[in-house]
């Protein structure tokens, strides 16, 4: 396997690393989040990506200005060593509760569902040890786990059919039936189902076709974008308004409606398989901490950061704290999530004032 | 050097450490009783009895079922209680019929038994739901000689067939989305028992979380077909048009069904296009020796017509008047409708409804006889 020296991501990396990572557990609640809308939510997964195609154009505009330094050098350059560091722990920080947050749902999701009778704590590490697996193989090794994942699980919206089959196509009308606070709630609680593109601005020194990663990396969000729109739009012909509102995890009510006389529960098999998509979205979060990691210690190359991390997620996820707390901490690092897909425009601002003194 | 001393540490603590695992309770196959059937009977407004049929597999027992029945106010608390008497752990994940007794329907709250099922990740969605007359506690306890047992029985009634197809075969999911969803009113097929066997009578309709009525399973067809459904049971017609009595027999039909409304909500028109194609399979009555060529199939069919749509008008009619719209006619309003659609509007709009029907038949053959 490839070390990351130099440039290693080439144009697909570079479109299924953005497809993949924002395709995690958040798609699977997306109808659910975006039921303040009711019916006409059908259709906001389309501006997400229109929002996420401006925010993006933001971030590759700044990488390219610094096309040898990721987010973390970018932001000691341009706040100076000291604010530039203290972002970057709470930038650590972020991504790893945000990684705890996705794991613990996912397995609360597991747990709910699949294995009743049993404690997660297997089932955390061995997802560990696999993350840790594929983070020491590099942004390469992830880049090359996110194209596998996308073929084999693209195969899981055939057991949408019967969905689509029994589903009403009349609750698509009327078009832009709401409210704008109900618009205001439904972005706010479904954006952070496709986070993720923006990690852009941490593996954009390492692409090779560094002209053409915009237009790639919009190839991978569009291909989400256009997931997430299937879903919610096969989720509204499905559901009345009031499942979409209730039901938490409705892809996999979705899956249910499937009829095959061997097979009991396709959701669990849907289940099961989501485990990629999950690792796919961890690994390049914890792959970013770990960089982030790297620029706090004097001596480079160095492996244990991994496995620090590693530990942390773990305690993160089995922590003795209440439900309560957990969920308020995941929310919290949700937030933190908008306000660094919004960092870059901040950054871009301070650039366009400190140009003169920061000319690499 | 340092390896090696790393190796044996960790292989003690790994050794030392299984002291602490906890033992896990795994019940093994053979002791989970896998719930095909549910039944509740109305006892009053805090109390229903609760009937479960888990089927029996022991080639020692007599029976190849066994049911348990017990009194409470919650399903999972009923659960619990039956434990205490099964000689097996309960589960749900093969349900396939819940049944709940008229009363129930009619008093209690069918949609917080459903949606506690529903909530429930065991729970398939193969689940038809059903309503029984009188007691349903007595359908799974009865005996049925000729069939293997209560659970493939009542599975295999309950399930989609060409000449049941008035049956809206309401399964968890259905019955979770039409009860929740303000523009159609939920239906459920209606089996009564006489002696040994179980018949589908007819389909109760639901008005809100209460059943409202029984209907007939003709006018249950008409629902079905409204409703979009494309294969339809056969439909049996008395003719009355000028040719003395006839009885007219359609089998086969592929049906396609389209609704058109003024969008208003003061007064609300709809005009409903119903297309029907099928097979004569038998009819009875003066024009017998005449239906040989194409012209006198046609005038049939215009017959036919006249009395489908003057049937279909008068059900829509007296559903109107009580306010319940099982078809989900009021869905073509609320496309258009900008705002919060409430039941409410949802009543309101069925009882000022004015509706036209439209029915073009055709008879695509008359069997391979001439």
């Amino acid at each position: 396997m490839n070390t990351t020296k130099g440039k290693v991501l080439n144009r697909y990396h570079v479109i299924f690393l953005a497809q993949s990572i924002m395709i995690g557990t958040g798609i699977l609640s997306l109808p659910q989040k975006l039921s303040p809308m009711g019916y006409t939510q059908s259709f906001m997964p389309l501006l997400f990506g229109v929002i996420a195609s401006l925010t993006l154009f933001a971030m590759v505009w700044l990488c390219s200005k610094f096309p040898n330094d990721d987010l973390f050098r970018m932001n000691e350059i341009l706040l100076g060593k000291w604010l530039g560091k203290f972002i970057n722990l709470l930038v650590i920080i972020q991504f790893i509760v945000f990684s705890a947050g996705i794991i613990s749902n996912y397995m609360h999701l597991i747990q709910s569902t699949a294995l009743q009778e049993q404690t997660i704590t297997m089932p955390v590490l061995c997802f560990l040890l696999l993350l840790i697996y594929i983070v020491s193989g590099g942004i390469k090794s992830i880049a090359r786990f996110c194209i596998m994942t996308f073929f084999i699980t693209i195969g899981l919206f055939y057991f949408t059919r019967w969905a689509i089959e029994k589903g009403d196509p009349s609750h698509f009308l009327p078009l832009f039936n709401f409210t704008p606070k109900e618009f205001y709630e439904a972005l706010k609680q479904g954006y952070f189902s496709i986070l993720g593109y923006e990690l852009i601005l941490f593996y954009f020194p390492y692409i090779i076709d560094q002209k053409k990663a915009f237009r790639h990396s919009l190839i991978g969000i569009w291909i989400s974008i256009f997931l997430c729109f299937i879903t919610t739009a096969i989720s509204v012909m499905y559901y009345s308004e009031w499942q979409l509102k209730n039901v938490e995890f409705s892809v996999l009510n979705l899956f249910k409606a499937g009829e095959f006389t061997f097979i009991e529960r396709i959701d669990i098999i849907g289940i099961t398989l989501w485990v990629f998509l999950i690792l796919s979205s961890i690994t390049a979060y914890v792959w970013c901490a770990k960089r982030g990691m790297d620029t706090f210690l004097k001596k480079k190359k160095q492996s244990y950061q991994l496995y620090i991390i590693a530990l942390i997620i773990f305690f993160i996820v089995k922590m003795p704290f209440s439900r309560e707390f957990q969920e308020k901490l995941f929310m919290a690092s949700n937030y933190v999530g908008y306000v660094l897909v919004s960092w870059p425009v901040f950054l871009i601002l301070i650039y366009v004032i400190r140009k003169k003194q920061v000319q690499v | 050097m340092k390896n090696k001393h790393l190796c044996i540490i960790s292989f003690l603590i790994f050794v030392l450490l299984t002291g602490c695992s906890k033992k896990e309770l795994k019940v093994p196959l053979e002791d989970v009783g896998m719930v095909d059937s549910m039944a509740f009977d109305y006892i009053d407004e805090n109390q229903m009895r609760l009937t479960v049929a888990i089927p029996q597999y022991s080639p020692d027992a007599e029976k190849d079922t066994q049911t348990f029945s017990i009194t409470t106010d919650l399903v999972s608390s009923g659960i619990v209680e039956i434990e205490k008497q099964s000689d097996k752990k309960i589960v749900f994940n093969q349900l396939r019929v819940v049944l709940v007794n008229e009363d129930f329907a009619r008093k209690g709250n069918v949609r917080k038994i459903v949606q506690h099922l529903y909530r429930n990740a065991e729970v398939g969605n193969k689940v038809l739901i059903a309503v029984v007359k009188d007691n349903a506690e007595a359908i799974l306890k009865g005996d049925y000689p000729d069939k293997p047992s209560i659970n493939f029985y009542l599975n295999n009634l309950l399930e989609p067939s060409i000449n049941t197809a008035f049956n809206p075969n309401t399964n968890i999911h259905d019955f979770m989305y039409s009860i929740t969803n303000p523009v159609v009113d939920t239906v459920l097929p209606y089996v009564e028992k006489r002696g040994e066997k179980l018949e589908i009578k007819g389909v109760a309709i639901f008005k809100g979380n209460q059943m409202h009525e029984l209907i007939k399973p003709e006018e249950a067809l008409v629902i079905q077909a409204l409703s979009g459904q494309k294969n339809l049971a056969p439909l049996h017609l008395d003719l009355n048009a000028g040719h003395g009595e006839e009885k007219v027999m359609i089998d086969l039909i592929e049906s396609s069904v389209k609704k058109e409304s003024n969008k208003n909500m003061e007064s609300p028109k709809l005009t409903i296009f119903l297309k029907i194609k099928g097979t004569l399979s038998e009819y009875k009555g003066e024009r017998e020796s005449h239906l040989f060529t194409v012209e006198s199939i046609s005038d049939l069919e215009k017959d036919v017509n006249k009395q489908l749509e003057q049937d279909i008008s008068e059900f829509l009619a007296r559903l109107n008047k009580t306010e319940v719209d099982p078809a989900g006619l009021s869905e073509e309003f609320r496309m258009y409708h900008h705002g919060k659609w409430t039941s409410k509007k949802t009543r309101e709009l069925i009882r000022k409804l004015d509706v036209k029907v439209h029915v073009e038949t055709s008879i695509i053959s008359t069997g391979t006889l001439k």
